[in-house]
């Protein structure tokens, strides 16, 4: 989403962003690496979560802080929803998804037994 | 004291719509649902929370298969241990969830549908929590459990398409499923919690208020009710789901 998001701007995105590289997350994104940052401490339950919160908090303001909780929580939970139903990639053959995955390199991860056997 | 009044305790201006419906679902969590009691679902609710510090659950985590670690999850005892290690696996170890645990696991009580139920419930809580975790904010007390009849309620159109329990077909969101989705226009993340509408209809409505509502998904640039733009969602987004392995 991150890709057709960035195409709707006509934005040039890093998709190694996605994979934690901070640099990747600077390009094209306001306050990407500070997003990034905060949301992997979120995900990881990071010691340095309040460091990473205060940083977004200093960089966006209070009211994308709070956004950005929002998204960070609620991914937390499709993740699981995902990988405890077992559901597969909706369309494992567009051109997109097939590109994406292959940049990211995602095909490690153990719930791609559900989309690719 | 209402929960999740925000105003009072949260040192960030939280919008009206994420306590209405933070308040709305601990609402809903407190009553029966269709497979389980109020009790049983605050119950699988206040397991979730301790998963994170289940001493069997760490173990695991750092095991090279889940099964090579054997024991009993730490618990008050409240639910059956089946249903203790289903909700603690969906917040631990949730990428190694397999469809024959999914069975054995129906073979051993836990029914399909209670399991959907149950995986709704959870990741429903966790959510709220993890929003909480995320801004340095205490974890809202849990409800105290309403009585009532569970409905055993079941959509009428299922089909066994995708993913290890039954869901309603792209085309079945009719009748008292109507809502659930637009003709023929869904996914399979929408789709997996159907088997309980119920527990689908949780899941959008907190996610309308988190994130964006099914109509907000659509705008690619920047809805008007969030600071972010949907690149900086998606940035988020993305990130959150390969720290977690994700590869839906």
């Amino acid at each position: 989403m991150l890709r057709v998001s960035a195409k709707a701007t006509s934005s040039e995105v890093d998709l190694q962003a996605i994979n934690g590289d901070a640099d990747s997350a600077a390009i094209g994104i306001e306050f990407g690496p500070q997003l990034m940052r905060f949301a992997e401490a979120v995900a990881m339950r990071s010691r340095d979560l309040p460091e990473r919160r205060v940083e977004l908090l200093e960089a966006a303001g209070p009211t994308a802080l709070v956004d950005a909780a929002g998204v960070a929580a609620n991914f937390q939970r499709m993740v699981r929803i995902a990988d405890a139903i077992g559901i597969p990639v909706d369309d494992m053959q567009a051109e997109l998804g097939q590109s994406v995955r292959a940049e990211l390199g995602i095909d490690r991860f153990p719930s791609a037994r559900n989309s690719i056997g | 004291m209402t929960a999740f009044e925000y105003r009072d305790d949260a040192p960030y201006p939280i919008r009206d719509d994420i306590g209405h419906e933070h308040r709305a679902f601990w609402q809903r969590l407190a009553g029966p649902g269709s497979w389980w009691s109020g009790k049983e679902r605050v119950a699988i609710a206040k397991a979730s929370r301790g998963a994170l510090d289940c001493r069997l659950c760490i173990a695991r985590k750092a095991a090279l298969s889940p099964n090579a670690v054997q024991g009993t999850h730490d618990h008050d005892g409240e639910l059956p241990e089946v249903v203790v290690d289903a909700a603690h696996r969906i917040v631990t170890d949730q990428g190694r969830i397999t469809r024959s645990y999914v069975e054995a696991n129906a073979a051993s009580g836990l029914s399909k549908p209670a399991y959907v139920e149950l995986v709704g419930i959870v990741v429903a809580a966790f959510s709220i929590d993890e929003f909480h975790r995320a801004l340095g904010l205490r974890l809202e007390p849990l409800p105290a459990p309403q009585p009532g009849d569970i409905t055993r309620y079941q959509p009428a159109m299922l089909s066994e398409d995708i993913g290890y329990v039954p869901t309603v077909p792209p085309d079945g969101a009719v009748g008292n499923e109507a809502d659930l989705w637009p003709p023929m226009r869904t996914a399979n993340v929408v789709r997996a919690l159907s088997l309980v509408p119920e527990a689908l209809r949780d899941w959008r409505a907190i996610a309308s208020a988190q994130y964006l509502s099914f109509a907000g998904m659509q705008n690619f640039v920047k809805d008007e009710a969030r600071s972010l733009t949907r690149m900086q969602m998606e940035l988020i987004a993305g990130r959150v789901s390969a720290v977690n392995e994700c590869f839906y």
